[in-house]
């Protein structure tokens, strides 16, 4: 075998994408126009296949390569040989034929431009199934055919039976399709190569592989869907609503051949094993009877004829099955003759449709004498069909039936060919009622329209194909002879020694089986009415019903779980989301090399055993008592106080001081903010969702505490070291993490007091929007439902409060001050004056301290972060970069010699920003308090002892 | 801090600025009058920066001591994310502005969720790629509850946030590990840390979580939780930003930090990613297919579609990246084009996504129906369309770094998820004459972006405008 280069390849595939484009465009220069711009197309790529012929006769090979995407690893690979070439043959041939025949069944309100251009497309997408080289691109092609099927299909939109045929027709085979793709990635990977001239070589290395079961599976999908095999046979005659011309040259001719054209492409590589012979054969011949039994009772032209294809399918596919070169070769035979019997069939059933107005055999009879030539033609393709001698679809069943008489089905050498009899036998008795039933019998008066035989338009193409049909069956050797040579070579992948066809070849079992098949045919035919009766009463699963309760069931099934699983509740994605977690932790740790870590344990002493146990008491406590808000907010405050204390165990004052701190201001402000807010959680969640929720709480706390262990018993570099020792030359502090908020990371802390100043205005913000509207409202009503403490200023807490704040003010400077050597800083002793101040509100009241306080809180948050801000810009003046702190010695009499930095002004702005954010808060949460009617911190008590007499009013 | 630093973020700064002065400008002129100039403005600055960027040559420029990195595969990803911002936002523009809704924070808080995407993209240490995440997530959490008097906005932008919190905290913890281990939050420190192919437990660890953080802003299962609910809550302009430009900047921000920081572990990894991968396809398939509501049914949709550009990355090959932003590219060209036709989805002057309301569209609008339809076989993946080679590509560097259960498994989940695409184009062309179908007319703004999503589809079966060339030489870019 020889192979040419040769750019026609690519031409002829092009060429009715491009014819695709004028068909829309000529709509305007009538339908006759339209109609050529279609056919001209067609015809030229015809006979430039036919320049192609005389090499391909010689077992030659073209193919033509395009760099298509390179860096995906696709090329445009076109390739010609015998197979592609019958199947380019019958895609233009008969598609020729379809243009001239729908030029004159289209009616004039259809809108023909479109059909065309969709009918071009599918032409286009069907040439390039067969003429690619390379299996993805084939796939590309494929799904294309499903396309540009569905716009055909769809085509007559008026039809709720079309609508439904559509939707089915590209659910099946366009999944089909995309498990295809999987197959074809599988094939190449199991092959080395994605080209199918590659591939074809390779059979000991693609059967040897692991992944020949499924990628047999996936590609058998695609052709199982593609051809209509059982169990997906029930979209083909559903799909039959389609104008005739598109159901004569999709669901007979060539979209439903692609299927087999895929399994005779890939029959060298994939054929001859188990597997094979078992799930194809199995599948065709199975579809061949069950196909050819339904077709028998069906009252609908095209759904008879529909479901005649379906069984003719299944007994190619069948063939193919059998993996012998003979079953292959006659596979190849039957797909020429069925093409050509099958589309005149169509084209004379849609005759009959478009001239009686009705496909319903029950209302026909009679034709013979009103339509002779339709009845001629008819007879002739119908007699094809059945597999009468001289008629050429007897040809190929007589292969057929010989392959199968020399076939075993595990062990049983009998089960094939009786079926397959049974399923001629059937096939026969079909053929014979479209013949006796549609044109035989007497002439009706009852006919939805009064038929005549159409114009020559409307009969050349299947006259044509008739007289192929004849001259096959005829002479088959002379007629078609090395044609199926160099197509069984094809499918074969070898030079095959063929007997010349001839009509007899004397008396063999496949010719009685043909004589029972026949006369048995005819039987069916006399006894249809008994028979249709009985049909009639057998419980029949009905296809479509399925398909639409499965679609429906599934739907409705992955409707409910997954709306179940995203139902809205935060609470549920948050377990999904740490179980997800703690998953993905336990898979890694599980992966990786743990080791045990070096580190000694710390001694531990009975203060340590203490504090551990607060801290898991009061956090067990809060689990338990987590509905009581009160107890909590107790509870919390254990854990910080234990906390801090864990910070001065470990040698850190700065950040226990912090701590305690924090912790104060913070609980204070929960406890005023608890106030508006119910006092106990509701329970909102049963038993069964807490008990899975802790679950996967406990799971991931002993998760964090693990890897907690882990990190801290092994040894770490630490960079604590460095800060000790730059401390004190760099930033002039000896309080190493003071120098670090204010020297060393001061940008971030400048960042952190900004984002402290704007927490505390979106406080403020939100306080006031709740000031307006619904929740204003609310607590206008608020109803107290609480006892008040009758002594609500206890004298000695407004005493001393009082005498306290100039000395905790005092402590705050102190803590200020002493921050850059000592433990303390800006951060502290912002937090200690804040909380002087809030005893003074807590107190005395907050109208009584509001009237005392000179500054908006806001503006603190300003001046703290304008006076951080200048010091940092300060150092560019000493043409140093931002934030760089400088220090001296000041020595001011009597006072003893101290340092300053300007790290301290820096500080000065932390403090400011602390103490506005921290009371800005308390302001919004009292302004709420006096919404709701509050008076207890309007006024305070306050008693002027100067004055006996004149008392204030005490509130209460 | 020198200049050449300054310089190779200068995009970056320069948006930044862009956004600042806006919105000054915007506060003490017009406010919500100035909002649609203001969108049509930060469009085009958007554009315009992203052809600055496509044309500021090949080179890989370093800067702030390898904290930003500025690379092909940069540019590739901020590209996108560029064109894909500004498309959103003209089709928001006239959403909201038909409906009085919009306000003139919009554009700018797009616009600084871009820079976050930008920062993310090319972060080239844990911290810069923590900040640009923030930045990135502040802008759209406030951008998800942006209608504020919607109950659904805020509960959208609301479970975003705390989820999104949540995902932050547990990235800030694995960095913590991975900084513990590496001791250094540069990705070239951390890769140098993972000697001889794989990385310490320590490590191993803190990649895990920094992954499960970061898994969450592509929403892949199971960290996909909060998507369907955004999606559907969220207005549907904010919803199209949603599918399209963060997921782009949050998976090239995944293939950066496995690539440059974790790329001499790719075994650790790989399986994490397998398994990311497959759930989040079959889920998304799934569950997608007894959605009634469309936005619903594009999250889930792009849930699958996050799974499948997940597998590119999981073949820890540059073949794997390559397919990986071929696919990105894809799909946020298809969802810009799919948005646009839902942004025009309306009955009676109401703003409607359910399904059914698609019902015989094709009669009443046979050209918006079909561009539908082209995009619709474009996200199942079906061929010739560009939606294919996008998967075709990621099966492949599958298949080629030798996980073919991973590809098979993906090729069959995207036969599952054809099918509730299809249905969409069942309802189109095929459904009943009755119930409540939509109306209205789509604007001129509309109409381009969808046809031209839609002819894109189409037209690019002949070579991908080149997209192949270039992701590969952006792939190459990274992966070194």
């Amino acid at each position: 075998m020889t192979a040419h280069l040769d750019v026609t390849l690519a031409l002829i595939a092009a060429l009715p994408f491009i014819g695709a484009v004028f068909p829309g465009l000529m709509i305007r220069a009538g339908r006759d126009a339209c109609a050529m711009s279609a056919g001209w197309a067609t015809l030229s790529a015809f006979i430039l296949l036919m320049t192609l012929a005389p090499a391909v006769w010689h077992g030659e090979t073209y193919s033509f390569r395009i760099n298509w995407m390179p860096m995906l690893g696709l090329n445009a690979n076109f390739r010609l040989d015998g197979l592609g070439f019958l199947f380019a043959t019958m895609i233009l041939g008969i598609g020729m034929l379809i243009i001239l025949y729908a030029r004159f069944y289209l009616s004039r309100s259809d809108p023909m431009g479109q059909f065309y251009v969709y009918l071009m497309l599918f032409q286009g997408a069907m040439l390039g199934i067969v003429l690619s080289d390379n299996v993805l691109m084939m796939v590309v092609f494929w799904e294309l055919t499903s396309l540009s099927s569905f716009l055909l299909i769809g085509y007559w939109k008026h039809t709720p039976d079309g609508r439904q045929g559509a939707r089915m027709a590209l659910a099946v085979t366009g999944m089909g399709g995309l498990a295809l793709i999987a197959g074809m990635l599988l094939l190449g990977e199991a092959a080395g190569s994605y080209d199918l001239t590659d591939i074809l070589q390779r059979r000991e290395a693609i059967q040897a592989s692991p992944l020949y079961l499924p990628m047999l599976i996936l590609i058998l999908l695609g052709a199982f869907t593609k051809s209509a095999q059982f169990p997906f046979h029930f979209w083909l005659p559903h799909a039959m609503a389609a104008p005739t011309p598109v159901s004569a040259y999709l669901h007979s001719a060539t979209m439903v051949k692609a299927g087999l054209f895929l399994m005779a492409r890939l029959w060298p590589v994939l054929s001859g094993t188990d597997a094979w012979f078992y799930i194809v054969s199995t599948t065709g011949l199975v579809t061949m009877v069950l196909g050819a039994a339904i077709a028998i009772f069906k009252d609908d032209l095209k759904a008879l004829l529909a479901y005649s294809t379906v069984s003719h399918l299944g007994l190619i596919t069948m063939l193919l099955g059998f993996g012998t070169t003979a079953a292959a070769t006659a596979a190849g035979f039957h797909i020429i003759n069925h093409t050509i019997f099958k589309a005149a069939l169509f084209m004379t059933a849609g005759i009959v449709d478009h001239e009686t107005h009705t496909r319903s055999i029950k209302r026909l009879g009679g034709l013979r004498h009103l339509m002779p030539i339709t009845a001629t033609l008819a007879i002739i393709t119908a007699a094809s069909m059945a597999g009468i001698p001289y008629f050429n679809g007897f040809l190929s069943k007589e292969m057929m039936l010989e392959s199968a008489a020399h076939t075993t089905w595990d062990g049983n050498g009998l089960l094939v060919p009786v079926l397959a009899t049974i399923g001629a036998l059937l096939s026969a008795a079909y053929s014979f009622r479209y013949i006796g039933h549609v044109f035989l019998g007497p002439v009706r008066d009852d006919y939805p329209h009064k038929p005549h035989d159409p114009g020559f338009g409307l009969w050349a193409a299947p006259a044509f194909l008739s007289v192929l049909v004849l001259a096959i069956g005829i002479f088959p050797q002379a007629v078609v002879g090395s044609f199926l040579q160099i197509v069984a070579d094809a499918i074969t992948g070898q030079h095959l020694h063929m007997h010349p066809l001839k009509v007899w070849h004397g008396l063999t079992p496949a010719l009685l089986m043909s004589a029972i098949a026949t006369v048995g045919g005819l039987a069916v035919l006399l006894a249809f009415t008994p028979l249709d009766r009985l049909w009639e009463s057998l419980p029949k699963p009905d296809a479509k019903r399925i398909f639409d309760r499965m679609v429906e069931t599934s739907h409705d099934i992955c409707g409910t779980i997954a709306n179940h699983m995203h139902d809205g509740q935060l609470t549920r994605y948050v377990a999904i989301f740490a179980t997800g977690t703690v998953a993905a932790g336990i898979i890694a740790f599980v992966t990786g090399d743990y080791l045990p870590g070096t580190r000694d344990m710390l001694p531990v002493d009975l203060i340590d055993v203490v504090g551990t146990i607060l801290v898991i008491a009061a956090t067990a406590s809060i689990v338990v008592f987590h509905r009581s808000r009160l107890l909590v907010l107790v509870l919390i405050g254990i854990n910080g106080l234990v906390v801090s204390l864990i910070f001065v165990r470990f040698s850190a004052p700065d950040l226990a001081m912090t701590q305690v701190t924090v912790e104060v201001v913070t609980l204070i402000l929960l406890l005023l903010a608890l106030h508006f807010l119910p006092k106990i959680t509701p329970r909102e969640t049963s038993w069964a969702r807490r008990g899975r929720d802790g679950a996967i709480a406990i799971a991931a706390g002993l998760a964090v505490g693990g890897l907690a262990f882990a990190l801290m018993t092994r040894d770490f570099s630490t960079i604590s070291g460095y800060y000790w020792e730059n401390a004190k030359p760099g930033g002039g502090g000896t309080n190493v993490v003071n120098v670090i908020l204010v020297d060393f990371r001061g940008y971030d802390t400048f960042g952190e007091i900004i984002v402290l100043g704007i927490a505390a205005l979106v406080i403020f913000a939100l306080a006031e929007a709740l000031m307006n509207g619904r929740a204003s409202r609310r607590l206008a009503n608020w109803e107290v439902t609480q006892r008040y403490s009758r002594d609500r200023h206890p004298l000695m807490m407004v005493v001393a409060t009082r005498v306290m704040m100039p000395i905790v003010l005092m402590v705050g400077v102190y803590i200020f001050l002493r921050g850059h050597n000592q433990p303390g800083g800006g951060f502290i002793a912002g937090l200690v004056v804040a909380i002087a101040l809030l005893m003074q509100y807590m107190a005395s009241g907050f109208a009584w301290a509001q009237d005392r306080m000179k500054f908006a809180y806001h503006t603190f948050i300003g001046w703290g972060v304008m006076i951080a801000g200048l010091t940092g810009i300060g150092a560019w003046f000493v043409g140093r970069p931002f934030l760089t702190s400088a220090y001296g010695y000041v020595h001011i009499e009597p006072i003893e010699e101290f340092e300053l930095a300007t790290a301290m002004a820096f500080d000065l702005g932390v403090f400011l920003a602390v103490v506005g954010a921290v009371m800005l808060a308390l302001y919004c949460l009292s302004r709420i308090a006096r919404r709701t009617g509050e008076t207890v911190n309007v006024t305070p008590m306050d008693f002027d002892p100067s004055h006996p007499t004149e008392t204030t009013q005490e509130n209460g | 801090m020198t200049s050449a630093d300054l310089a190779t973020i200068l995009p970056e700064i320069f948006l930044a600025v862009y956004a600042m002065v806006a919105l000054l400008v915007a506060v003490y002129t017009g406010k919500d009058r100035v909002a649609s100039l203001l969108s049509w403005i930060s469009a085009a600055v958007l554009i315009a920066v992203a052809i600055w960027i496509s044309v500021s040559g090949d080179l890989t420029r370093v800067a702030f001591g390898g904290m930003f990195v500025d690379d092909g595969f940069a540019r590739f990803a901020k590209v996108t994310v560029l064109f894909a911002a500004a498309i959103v936002l003209i089709l928001s523009e006239g959403f909201f502005s038909r409906r009085g809704s919009l306000i003139f924070e919009y554009p700018i808080l797009v616009v600084l969720s871009v820079i976050g995407m930008m920062m993310m993209i090319s972060a080239g240490d844990v911290i810069a790629l923590y900040m640009g995440l923030e930045l990135q997530s502040l802008a759209l959490y406030v951008v998800a509850s942006i209608r504020r008097d919607s109950v659904r906005s805020t509960e959208a932008g609301l479970k975003y946030f705390i989820l999104g919190a949540l995902s932050s905290g547990l990235l800030l913890y694995g960095a913590s590990l991975t900084y513990g281990y590496a001791g250094t939050t540069l990705f070239s420190g951390i890769y140098a840390a993972a000697t001889d192919g794989h990385v310490g437990i320590g490590l191993l660890l803190g990649l895990t979580f920094m992954l499960a953080g970061m898994a969450f802003k592509v929403s892949a299962v199971p960290f996909h939780m909060w998507t369907p609910d955004v999606y559907e809550g969220a207005p549907t302009p904010v919803t199209a930003f949603f599918a399209t430009a963060p997921k782009m900047a949050a998976m090239a921000m995944i293939a950066r930090a496995l690539y440059d920081a974790f790329g001499a572990a790719v075994a650790d990894w790989q399986q994490i990613l397998a398994l990311l991968a497959v759930l989040s396809m079959y889920l998304g398939a799934l569950a997608g297919i007894g959605q009634r509501d469309i936005k619903r049914l594009m999250a889930y949709s792009s849930i699958t579609h996050m799974g499948f550009a997940l597998m590119g990355l999981a073949a820890g090959t540059e073949r794997g990246v390559q397919a990986m932003l071929i696919y990105m590219a894809i799909y946020v060209t298809m969802n810009i084009g799919t948005f646009a036709f839902i942004l025009s989805m309306e009955r009676d002057g109401q703003h409607v996504t359910r399904i059914d309301g698609l019902n015989m569209l094709s009669k009443r609008e046979p050209v918006k129906a079909m561009a539908m339809l082209v995009l619709l076989f474009s996200l199942a993946g079906v061929p010739p369309l560009v939606g294919f080679f996008g998967k075709f590509a990621v099966l492949t560097a599958a298949l080629d770094a030798g996980l073919v259960w991973l590809a098979v498994l993906g090729a069959i989940a995207s036969v599952i998820a054809a099918f509730y695409y299809l249905r969409i184009v069942y309802y189109m062309y095929f459904g009943s004459d009755e119930g409540p179908a939509i109306d209205g007319s789509m604007s001129v703004v509309q109409v381009t972006v969808l046809v031209g999503a839609a002819a894109l589809m189409v037209l690019g079966v002949v070579n991908l405008f080149g997209l192949d060339g270039m992701a590969a030489s952006a792939a190459a870019s990274l992966v070194n």
